[in-house]
C-alpha cells in the first residue's frame, strides 16, 4: 500500500502496540497448536499406553513411584519383623537376611530420592495421597537395577520358605512382596521404533493408499464439477441467491450429520439412493455398496462431492466476478472462439483462486475422518481405513499412545509436504497485499 | 460471458438444485414415516400414508438430544466471541500497522490453519485429561481455537485491509492513540467484517467432530455431531429418530444460510480473490 511504503521509519510507539495486539493470538496458537504437534513427536519415541499404569507416562529414565513403595515396603518390613520373631533355625536367619536386604534397598531409594522420600512417607501416614510430581521420583540405573533383581530373588526367596514351612501371615508378606514388583517405572523411551514399525506395517501403508486415493479422486472430481458449476452459474439470471443458499447448505452441515444422512440413503435395504444405482445396473445388488470395498470407497467419495463441491464452486465464482469483461470482449472481436477465450483468459486469470481452492481442498480431504469415522469407520476390511481414522484407532480403541502419536506425526509430515508444494507454487500470493513489500 | 439464461438454462438449474436438495428432502420425508413406512414394502414411496411427528417426540424424550443442543451452543458461542476478539486485535495490527515479523506471522497463522487436527489430539487430550477438564465446556473451547483462530485472523486481516486509510489518518491528526483508533474508528467499520468472521467461526465450532468425541464422552456434555452420529447403537440404528434430528439440526442452519449467505460467500472467498 502506497501510504505504509512512504513512510521511512517506523514509528517506535506504533510497534509496541503492534506487538501488544499479536501477542494474545501468538501466544495461543503456540500453547495450543505448535506445542501440542512437538508434543505429539515427543510421545511418538516413548512406549506409551494408557491402559498399562507402567506405562501411563513418559519415562526417560528410571523412575520409583513412591506412594505405591510406601502401601508394599513399611508393612512388608513389620511382617518380616513378626516372622522373624516366629522362626527358628536356619529359616530365622533366611528371613534376617531378607530383611536386610530391603532394608538396603531402602537406603539406596532414600538417597535417591532425596527429601521427597520424606515428604510423600509424611503425606502417605496422614492417608492423603501425594501428587504424581512428588511421588514419582527419578532413580539411577544401578539403584533400580538391583531393586529389580533383589526384589525377584526375595519373591522367590519367600515363597521358598512358605512352601517349606508356615508363615504367621503368608498371604500378607507374600503379597506385598509382588506389590513391590510394580513400583519401579522403566524407561519407555524407544527412539524411532514406532516408526519403523509402522514403515513395515501394511495396514499403515494401506491406509496412507486409501488418503491418497481418496483425496486425488474426489479432489479431482469436486474441481471439474465446482468450476463446471461456477461458469455456468456466473451470469445474471433470476433466482441467483436461490441457487447460491442451496450450494452453500451442504457445505454448512456438520460432516458427521451429511454422512448420517449418506448412509441412510445407502442403506442395503431400505436406502433409496442403493436401490437407485442397482435399478440403473451400477450394482448387482443394492447392499453391495456398503459392504464391498469399492462400493465403500465410491460412496465415500461421492459423500464428499456431494458436501464440498459447493465449496470449490462459490470460491471458483468468486474469482470467475473479478475478470474483466473487456477482456472477452477484446477477444471476440479479435475472433478468438469460446474455447480459446477459456483456456486464454478464464483459466489464467482464475490461477490464484484455482490454487487457493485446491490447496484447502486437497489439505481437507488429506485429514478427513468424521466423514468415513461416521459413514463405514474404516470398512468393510479397512478398504476405507484413512491414516486419521487408523491414528484415532490406535489411540483410542487400542490405547496405544505412542504408535498413535507416531502416525498422526506422519500426517501432520505428509501434511507439510502437500502445503509446501503448494506454496512453491503460489508463492506470496498467498498472503494478503499488506504484507507483501 | 454475461448472456440471457435461456429457458434450458432454467430446466437445467432446477435439476441441479433438486439434487442437491434430494437427500435432505428423502430425510424430510423419511422423519416423518412411521416406523412401518420406513422400513418394508413403503420404504421406497415418497410420501407416507400416514404422517407423523413421533419421531420428533423421541428424538427429544428418548434422547438427551435438547442437552446436546445447549452444549453445542454453549460451545461454540464462547469460542467464536472469544476467538474474533483476540484475532482482531492481531488483523487489526497485522492489516494497518508497521513492525518486523508480519509474513512470518502470517504464515505461522496460515500454517496453523493447515495442521491436521489428529496431530495435536493425543497431547490436548491427555493434558485436559491431567487437568480433569474432559468432560466440560472449557475442555472442548481451548482446543477449537486452534481451529477458529487461524480462521478468523485470516478474514480479518482480508477485510481491515478493505477500510480506507484517510479516516486512520484522520484520527491520527487529530491525536487519537492507537487504541483510540480501533475502538472509535476502526471496529465501528470493522463490524460487517467481524460479524462475517463470527458466523464462519461458529459453523467451524459448531461441526467440529473429532475432538469433540474424544473429550467429552459423557452424555452431559456431548456436542450435537457426536450425539446424533452416537444415536446408532451396536445392533440396530433408529433411522426415525436419525432423520427426525437431523432436521432439527438442519433448519437453523438453513435459515442462518439464507438470511447471512452473501456474507457466508464474502468471508469464505477472502484472500482467494484480488480485487
Amino acid at each position: 500500500m502506497a501510504t505504509d511504503s512512504n513512510k521511512p521509519k517506523i514509528d517506535k510507539c506504533e510497534k509496541r502496540t503492534a506487538y501488544l495486539l499479536v501477542a494474545p493470538a501468538l501466544i495461543l496458537i503456540l500453547v495450543i497448536a505448535i506445542y501440542p504437534v512437538l508434543q505429539s513427536f515427543y510421545f511418538s519415541l516413548f512406549d506409551l499406553r494408557l491402559n498399562d499404569p507402567q506405562k501411563a507416562d513418559v519415562h526417560l529414565n528410571y523412575n520409583v513411584d513412591l506412594e505405591q513403595y510406601f502401601y508394599y515396603y513399611p508393612f512388608l518390613v513389620d511382617d518380616l519383623t513378626e516372622e522373624v520373631k516366629a522362626a527358628n533355625g536356619t529359616e530365622r536367619s533366611r528371613l534376617k537376611k531378607i530383611k536386610q536386604n530391603l532394608q538396603g534397598l531402602d537406603q539406596n531409594i532414600r538417597k535417591d530420592a532425596k527429601e521427597n522420600y520424606q515428604k510423600v512417607k509424611e503425606i502417605h501416614q496422614n492417608f492423603e495421597s501425594p501428587s504424581t510430581s512428588l511421588s514419582v521420583v527419578k532413580i539411577s540405573d544401578k539403584t533400580a537395577k538391583s531393586f529389580q533383581s533383589t526384589i525377584e530373588k526375595v519373591n522367590k526367596q519367600l515363597k521358598q520358605i512358605s512352601n517349606d514351612n508356615e508363615l504367621k501371615n503368608e498371604k500378607d508378606v507374600i503379597g506385598l512382596a509382588n506389590g513391590l514388583k510394580g513400583v519401579i517405572f522403566e524407561p519407555n523411551y524407544i527412539g524411532f521404533h514406532h516408526y519403523a514399525e509402522e514403515l513395515k506395517s501394511s495396514r499403515m501403508w494401506s491406509s496412507l493408499w486409501n488418503t491418497v486415493f481418496f483425496t486425488i479422486v474426489s479432489v479431482f472430481i469436486e474441481f471439474v464439477l465446482g468450476l463446471a458449476i461456477a461458469l455456468l452459474i456466473n451470469k445474471a439470471f433470476f433466482g441467483r441467491g436461490l441457487i447460491r443458499a442451496t450450494v452453500l447448505i451442504p457445505w454448512a452441515i456438520p460432516t458427521a450429520v451429511s454422512a448420517l444422512m449418506w448412509k441412510f440413503l445407502y442403506d442395503g435395504q431400505y436406502g433409496v439412493v442403493a436401490k437407485f444405482f442397482s435399478e440403473i445396473g451400477l450394482l448387482d445388488h443394492m447392499s453391495a455398496l456398503l459392504s464391498s470395498k469399492a462400493g465403500a470407497m465410491f460412496s465415500v467419495i461421492l459423500s464428499d462431492v456431494w458436501k464440498t463441491t459447493p465449496y470449490i464452486a462459490l470460491l471458483l465464482l468468486a474469482g470467475l466476478q473479478v475478470i474483466p469483461k473487456s477482456l472477452y470482449e477484446a477477444a471476440s472481436i479479435d475472433g478468438a472462439s469460446k474455447w480459446k477465450q477459456f483456456t486464454n483468459i478464464t483459466l489464467p486469470m482464475l490461477k490464484l483462486s484455482i490454487l487457493v481452492a485446491l490447496l484447502f481442498r486437497t489439505l481437507d480431504a488429506f485429514r478427513v475422518f468424521d466423514l468415513i469415522y461416521v459413514l463405514t469407520g474404516g470398512g468393510p476390511a479397512n478398504s476405507t481405513e484413512t491414516i486419521s481414522i487408523l491414528a484415532y484407532k490406535v489411540m483410542f480403541s487400542q490405547t496405544n499412545f505412542g504408535a498413535g502419536s507416531a502416525l498422526s506425526v506422519i500426517v501432520f509430515i505428509c501434511v507439510a509436504f502437500i502445503s509446501m508444494i503448494f506454496v512453491k507454487v503460489l508463492g506470496s500470493d498467498l498472503l494478503p497485499e499488506s504484507s507483501k513489500k | 460471458m454475461e448472456k440471457k439464461a435461456g429457458p434450458l438454462f432454467y430446466v437445467f438449474m432446477v435439476i441441479f438444485v433438486f439434487i442437491v436438495m434430494f437427500p435432505f428432502i428423502w430425510i424430510f420425508l423419511s422423519s416423518i414415516k412411521p416406523s412401518s413406512d420406513l422400513f418394508g414394502d413403503n420404504a421406497f414411496d415418497w410420501f407416507s400414508d400416514e404422517p407423523t411427528f413421533k419421531n420428533y417426540v423421541s428424538v427429544f424424550t428418548n434422547y438427551p438430544f435438547l442437552k446436546y443442543l445447549w452444549n453445542s451452543f454453549v460451545v461454540s458461542s464462547i469460542t467464536t466471541i472469544y476467538t474474533v476478539f483476540i484475532a482482531s486485535f492481531c488483523a487489526y495490527a497485522i492489516a494497518r500497522m508497521q513492525f518486523r515479523g508480519k509474513t512470518v506471522i502470517l504464515g505461522l497463522v496460515l500454517s496453523v490453519s493447515m495442521f491436521p487436527q489428529i496431530a495435536t489430539l493425543s497431547p490436548i487430550y491427555i493434558i485436559l485429561k491431567n487437568l480433569g477438564l474432559t468432560n466440560s465446556y472449557i475442555g472442548l473451547i481451548i482446543p477449537y481455537t486452534t481451529i477458529t483462530l487461524p480462521l478468523s485472523i485470516w478474514i480479518l486481516v482480508v477485510f481491515f485491509r478493505k477500510i480506507p486509510h484517510d479516516l486512520e489518518e484522520a484520527a491520527k491528526i487529530d491525536g487519537a492513540t492507537h487504541m483510540q483508533t480501533y475502538w472509535k474508528v476502526i471496529f465501528p467499520l470493522a463490524v460487517p467484517g467481524l460479524f462475517t468472521t463470527a458466523i464462519l467461526a461458529f459453523i467451524a465450532a459448531w461441526n467440529e467432530f473429532l475432538f469433540a468425541l474424544t473429550i467429552n464422552t459423557s452424555d452431559n456434555y456431548k456436542t450435537v455431531p457426536v450425539g446424533i452420529a452416537m444415536f446408532q447403537g451396536q445392533y440396530t440404528i433408529p433411522w426415525g429418530e436419525i432423520c427426525a434430528a437431523t432436521v432439527v439440526v438442519t433448519i437453523p442452519l438453513v435459515i442462518m444460510v439464507l438470511v447471512f449467505q452473501k456474507r457466508i460467500v464474502s468471508g469464505l472467498t477472502s484472500g482467494s480473490v484480488k480485487e
